[in-house]
């Protein structure tokens, strides 16, 4: 059973020594993330990287442990003498919720301490909808996404995969709600979650989550160098540098959709230019005049020509639809080039449905790229698709919400009481929220029964 | 093709036209001599029999042997055993309906690895990813199934009812679907019903919580129950509690047929096409196995059947005649 600490400190304490948790908590921080860090780990392991000794190690670890945050029930390999005992996070002993909030779908699932995705779900749901019905579809999917994962592990985060820039790099939870999108400005999007799941919220940008989902379970595996571009509506970068996330002074890293380019006779942003608006005006002008056999034909059916028709019909081999992706494909091309040589990347993944659907945007941006790159930039460099889907921005939002729940500026004050929960600035935020009346619309009860 | 639902990576669907065999894929797959196995959840449905029946003669075109066909009974762990025997045997590709989420994905991961390519039915256990451990999912619209059930039953039940809804208490990508778009095509559109749910973790569970859930309600006015197996246990309860309580369950097997055909107990299916699926599952293995790209998930849409379409339903999911019982009921032969 975890313990509280901080109350058998109190009371273990003499007059005028230091408290046991302004003197201790430092170096639980760090043991705890360096057994983080490491996945599984032994007390001589701790003992030789952290340098504070067999004693302190003893004593830090034994509170970690009656604070249910290590796992030390496991036997290593032997090497001679007595098979060591094995240090690991106690992964299961907190979940965090993930959702990812994209133009057109929805995503939820639930991820356990480490930051693995346990289980997920994705579904269409347009972003310009009333904020209040995001709230309430999103709470829904949360709670069923809750109760599908059923263990005696409580809520301890929720960590949400946005769809534009969220502004700061503090790594704070969230009190309020920052408008990245239009429709959420006085929105209190983040309020209701918190009141509703009783744990802290943070925000990363959709690009940031799916580069951290790349790095950590796709193709950016073990690389230190990555490129990450997402091609959507918007049209945006994600950098790992020496195998971390790149966020920058404000959190707005990447922003290349928003660059001025010009080509064909007409200027406009790269997401103008480039992105699935243009993919699918242009294939809609393709169909109306009867360019595009395909989509024309998809028309007199009564079908309505979306981004992903365009891009399926160039597939099939519209010649029509191929060009627009090519257009796009070269423009986007052209600007990653100018990222390449800055910043010589090992791969370049490239994300978004359209990329997955078809591989000519894939083959010219790669011809764009190769062609505007300095020779030993792209000499090993690797340019293709993400296989991940929209998992990988779930699978950076849960591997987010575990690095900010034990970030060391917000572990230190909640270590001593063994949970997030417990942290003295959180539970201020949940007081204020509950001595103030819920802002409507009411969200839905618990699942069982009525969901 | 209208498909509602995104794929367990929230992939947008490929029609089954996107894995079309050529004359040249079946001469080049026959040239081969492939050998392929099949691990299926259960070999006791007539969907596992269509499915297979669907896969069996496609390979069979492509001069492919099916060499192993394992019936996992729904347990995780015969599968996972299933699936670590069949490493030694080294076929060239496995077909698998993963009969749960984590405690399976390791042991299909490892498939990749020994190099046997995987085309997944149904399910994808988290963490498995398309290209990199499985070829394709191959599955039925199972969120546009949900809603066809909701939709169906929802003409069944009077203002202010309550419904009941029977889920799979584990996580299994398609009843979860299934069950997440029955209740969000509810509360869009029926917000006067209220939705009362279990869930049964084996099928023979099925009976004692639909009693459960009628004792604590025994005014349902309809039921969802996640497919047809244990749907028919939830009927026998009403059958024997004398209640004539509308169903709305997922696959058009034989009894379920005859049941509709009567007027009742059930009163809308929707309708998988495990033949079909069956065939894209084969020709996107063969595709995989000859070097092609293959989409990450191909979704079959699913066909609402009610008492006057049963008939026809029949016959095109299952490309057999209807039953006589069935024929009878609606009065197509004395």
């Amino acid at each position: 059973m975890p313990q509280d600490l901080t109350a058998t400190a109190a009371a273990a304490r003499g007059k005028g020594r230091p408290r046991v948790a302004d003197t201790a908590a430092p170096s639980l921080v760090e043991l705890l993330n360096m057994i983080r860090a490491a996945d599984t780990t032994t007390r001589q392991e701790l003992e030789r990287r952290s340098e504070l000794g067999r004693a302190v190690v003893a004593d830090r670890l034994t509170m970690l442990a009656d604070l249910g945050l290590i796992d030390e029930s496991e036997l290593g390999a032997a090497t001679g003498g007595r098979a060591p005992r094995l240090v690991q996070l106690a992964a299961r002993r907190g979940r965090v919720l993930v959702a990812t909030l994209d133009q057109t779908a929805l995503g939820v699932g639930v991820a356990d301490l480490a930051g693995n995705l346990l289980t997920e779900h994705h579904e269409e749901f347009e972003m310009n909808a009333p904020p209040d019905m995001l709230a309430e579809r999103l709470t829904t999917l949360l709670r069923w996404s809750l109760d599908r994962q059923a263990s005696p592990a409580g809520l301890w985060g929720i960590s949400l995969s946005v769809p534009g820039t969220v502004p700061g790099t503090s790594g704070d939870f969230l009190t309020k709600t920052p408008p990245v999108v239009p429709a959420w400005e006085g929105f209190p999007l983040v309020e209701l979650l918190t009141r509703s799941f009783g744990a802290p919220v943070w925000m990363r940008s959709s690009v940031d989550t799916m580069t951290m989902g790349e790095l950590h379970a796709g193709a950016g595996q073990g690389l230190s160098s990555m490129l990450f571009v997402k091609i959507g509506r918007r049209i945006g970068a994600g950098i790992v540098s020496e195998g971390r996330l790149y966020r920058g002074a404000q959190g707005a890293t990447g922003l290349i959709g928003t660059l001025p380019i010009h080509a064909n006779d007409r200027s406009g942003t790269l997401d103008a230019m480039a992105g699935s608006d243009m993919i699918l005006r242009e294939g809609r002008l393709a169909a109306e005049t009867g360019r595009s056999a395909f989509l024309a034909d998809h028309l007199r059916r009564g079908g309505e020509i979306t981004a992903l028709d365009v891009a399926q019909a160039a597939q099939m081999g519209d010649e029509v639809c191929a060009e627009i992706l090519t257009t796009a494909g070269r423009l986007i091309g052209q600007v990653v080039a100018t990222l390449t040589n800055t910043l010589n990347p090992e791969v370049i993944v490239l994300s978004g449905s359209i990329v997955q659907t078809n591989d000519i945007i894939l083959a010219a941006m790669r011809e764009a790229v190769y062609g505007a790159s300095h020779p030993l930039v792209t000499r090993d460099l690797r340019i293709i698709r993400s296989q991940m889907g929209s998992s990988a921005g779930l699978v950076g939002a849960a591997r987010a919400g575990a690095e900010l729940l034990f970030a060391p500026g917000f572990l230190k004050d909640w270590v001593m009481q063994g949970s997030p929960l417990s942290h003295p600035g959180f539970t201020a935020f949940r007081s204020g929220l509950d001595s103030t009346p819920p802002t409507p619309p009411s969200l839905p009860p618990p699942r069982r029964g009525a969901p | 093709m209208t498909i509602s639902g995104l794929g367990p990576h929230g992939e947008r669907a490929a029609p089954p036209e996107r894995v079309t065999l050529l004359p040249e894929d079946r001469a080049a797959a026959k040239a081969r001599g492939f050998r392929v196995a099949v691990v299926l959840h259960t070999l006791q449905s007539d969907w596992a029999h269509q499915q297979l029946s669907g896969m069996v003669g496609t390979f069979g075109d492509c001069g492919t042997a099916v060499t192993h066909v394992i019936d996992c009974a729904f347990s995780p762990r015969a599968q996972v055993q299933a699936l670590e025997e069949l490493l030694a045997q080294k076929p060239d590709a496995v077909i698998s309906l993963p009969v749960a989420n984590e405690e399976v994905a390791l042991a299909h991961a490892r498939l990749a690895d020994a190099g046997i390519k995987l085309v997944l039915l149904d399910n994808a256990p988290t963490g498995l990813l398309p290209g990199r451990h499985y070829g394709t999912l191959v599955s039925a619209d199972n969120f546009g199934l949900g809603i066809l059930a909701a939709e169906g039953l929802s003409a069944h039940l009077p203002q202010g009812a309550k419904v009941g809804l029977l889920g799979y208490a584990a996580d299994f990508f398609a009843t979860n679907e299934r069950e997440l778009a029955f209740t969000k095509w509810m509360r869009a559109n029926r917000p006067d019903l209220s939705i009362h749910q279990d869930g049964f973790a084996r099928i023979d569970d099925a009976a004692d919580k639909t009693s459960a859930l009628l004792a604590a309600h025994p005014d349902l006015a309809g039921l969802f129950v996640v497919w047809d197996t244990p749907a028919l246990k939830a009927a026998e309860i009403l059958h024997r509690l004398s209640l004539e309580t509308p169903i709305a369950t997922v696959d058009l097997g034989e009894e379920v047929a005859i049941g509709l055909a009567q007027g009742g107990p059930f009163a809308v299916i929707a309708a998988q096409q495990p033949f079909l699926q069956g065939v894209a599952a084969a020709q996107t293995t063969i595709l995989t196995l000859l070097g092609h790209l293959t989409p990450a998930w191909i979704a079959l849409p699913g066909i609402s059947v009610t008492r006057d379409t049963v008939v026809e339903s029949y016959q095109r999911i299952w490309r057999r005649p209807a039953p006589q019982s069935v024929l009878q009921a609606v009065g197509l032969i004395p």
